[in-house]
């Protein structure tokens, strides 16, 4: 059992995604695992759990290319914003995708690897 | 009933508060034209704030508490926006309450409002939503929206509102089969309506190729799939039952109140075909008015993005899920279909100004329940339902309302 200090989790979920994974919880009481930035379990909201990495690597189940991005995304030459399903965990993320200009290049279903966390794009995602 | 004793002015003032359940009624409504205005945010407040005062026929002293609804305000330099309307009242004593949920603000507010008048706290209340944007221009409207997602996972990895909506297209295309069309439907159908109603902020006339050729904003949404980035304010004068038949004035009743929430991070849900807080609102608001959906005339719905509305429109219950589509080009939520949606024209043609636009949705029903909606009115109607949510749907709130004769 695991009692992190919430605050913390965030920078423990960059530090994982530098590493190419996905920090995940996994609930002491019903074994239920969440994305690890969400405090207690949605299925018995127990707040016990044992921090999880998985590997970093999933498929596509929707995405969008930006063509008026936010500000801090202009100089990006094409990019897609992902939500995606880890392979190892039935748990989603969502990341950034560099260099994905039309749909064509991204058909739901493709595999994408986390490839680390920018400070200026968030979690960065690779097709693989 | 219960007596409390409050000082004012070195007055001593006896008022009863009679803490049973108050029917709620919507006695007064006003608002700007939605779109590019050049007034501060606070004289377009104001402005919507005394048509609803005289619409209701009473007095700003008459307002016992005031609710504002407001997103940016300090994109015009102006928060804390409450006792600034208050005081340009004249009613600086009134207690006033701003309230931020994002494109919900109104309606969330708006449900606020209803409490207090419900609860027996006040027998009339304003409530006032405004929002003053398009001085920023696109890029940082953008970007200001972008804030209202939960950040950590959307905005900051490059998530535009509108690729947020987009990738939800994406994922109800893709489980339903639907295509660029069905969502192009949605822009042609809100702005016939919104040709009709002077307010609107885009009242032009499109086609279904003019939304295909429009520039893509975030695939597979294109520019005319998007509400505006609009200015406006919209008020109402809330009251109870009691106080809105002693004006003697045309009312309307509000018979169903839900409010529900939906994971913040589209990620985190468990279908992103559906909107879970519009489920949880509607039921609620369902139950409290003992009504079902078939029992609804006509609604106001959340459509800042085409496929929020055929969402929408299923999530509340009128549509079976996936079927919404082709209703729509059959023509079911067209103003004389068997379930007209937004006749306002919606955000997409009326404007979406996010802390005026649930209040806003409310102004539209009050007008057609009191003969002040023209040629949008929809014949015969007697229940309405109003459905707004924040960002993705993370905050969402359903309202029924119910015609006085």
């Amino acid at each position: 059992m695991t009692k992190t200090n919430h605050s913390a989790v965030r920078e423990k979920f960059i530090e994982s995604a530098r590493d190419s994974k996905i920090l995940a919880k996994k609930c002491d009481d019903c074994n239920t695992i969440r994305i690890a930035t969400v405090l207690y379990c949605e299925n018995c909201h127990g707040s016990k759990y044992n921090l999880l990495e998985y590997p970093g690597i999933g498929y596509v189940n929707t995405f969008t290319i930006h063509t008026v991005p936010p500000e801090g995304f202009e100089d990006v030459d094409g990019y897609a914003w992902v939500v995606f399903t880890l392979d190892d965990v039935s748990i989603r993320a969502s990341g950034f995708l560099p260099g994905i200009k039309k749909p064509a290049d991204l058909p739901i279903g493709s595999k994408v690897k986390v490839t680390g966390f920018d400070a200026k794009h968030g979690l960065v995602l690779k097709k693989i | 009933m219960r007596i409390i004793v409050f000082e004012l002015s070195n007055i001593f003032i006896i008022q009863p508060i009679n803490y049973a359940v108050e029917n709620v009624c919507i006695l007064g409504a006003g608002s700007t034209k939605y779109g590019k205005l050049n007034e501060s945010i606070i004289e377009i407040a104001l402005s919507a704030s005394v048509d609803a005062i005289e619409s209701a026929g009473i007095s700003p002293t008459d307002i016992k508490a005031g609710y504002i609804s407001n997103v940016f305000g300090v994109a015009d330099k102006q928060v804390h926006i409450a006792p600034v309307i208050m005081s340009n009242l004249g009613i600086s004593h009134v207690p006033g309450l701003t309230i931020e949920s994002a494109c919900g603000s109104g309606s969330v507010m708006f449900r606020e409002a209803f409490a207090n008048i419900r609860a027996g706290f006040y027998d009339c209340v304003l409530a006032l939503g405004v929002e003053k944007i398009t001085h920023t221009g696109t890029t940082q409207s953008t970007t200001l929206f972008s804030y209202c997602s939960d950040f950590f996972y959307e905005g900051g990895n490059g998530a535009s509102f509108p690729g947020l909506f987009a990738s939800i297209a994406r994922a109800y295309m893709t489980k339903y089969k639907a295509d660029e069309e069905d969502l192009a439907n949605v822009a042609v159908k809100n702005h016939e309506n919104g040709l009709l109603n002077p307010k609107a902020h885009m009242r032009k006339k499109i086609t279904v190729e003019d939304v295909l050729n429009s520039p893509v904003v975030a695939s597979p949404l294109k520019l005319y799939d998007c509400c505006p980035f609009s200015d406006g304010a919209s008020a109402l004068i809330l009251c109870n039952e009691n106080f809105a038949k002693k004006s003697g004035k045309p009312y309307i009743q509000v018979i169903g109140s839900g409010r529900g929430g939906s994971q913040a991070a589209v990620q985190g849900r468990k279908d992103i075909s559906t909107i879970p807080g519009t489920v949880i609102a509607a039921n609620q608001a369902y139950q409290m008015a003992g009504i079902l959906p078939k029992d609804v005339d006509f609604a106001e719905v959340h459509d800042c993005f085409t496929i929020a509305e055929i969402i929408d429109v299923e999530d509340l219950g009128f549509f079976k899920k996936g079927k919404a589509a082709r209703e729509i080009r059959d023509g079911a939520t067209s103003r004389k279909g068997k379930i007209p949606i937004n006749p306002s024209g919606g955000l997409k043609s009326k404007g979406h100004p996010i802390g005026a636009t649930g209040i806003g949705q409310i102004v539209e029903v009050f007008e057609q329940f009191s003969g002040q909606a023209g040629e949008r009115t929809i014949k015969d109607a007697e229940i309405a339902l109003t459905h707004n949510f924040g960002a993705t749907g993370a905050s969402a709130a359903v309202h029924i309302f119910k015609k006085v004769n």
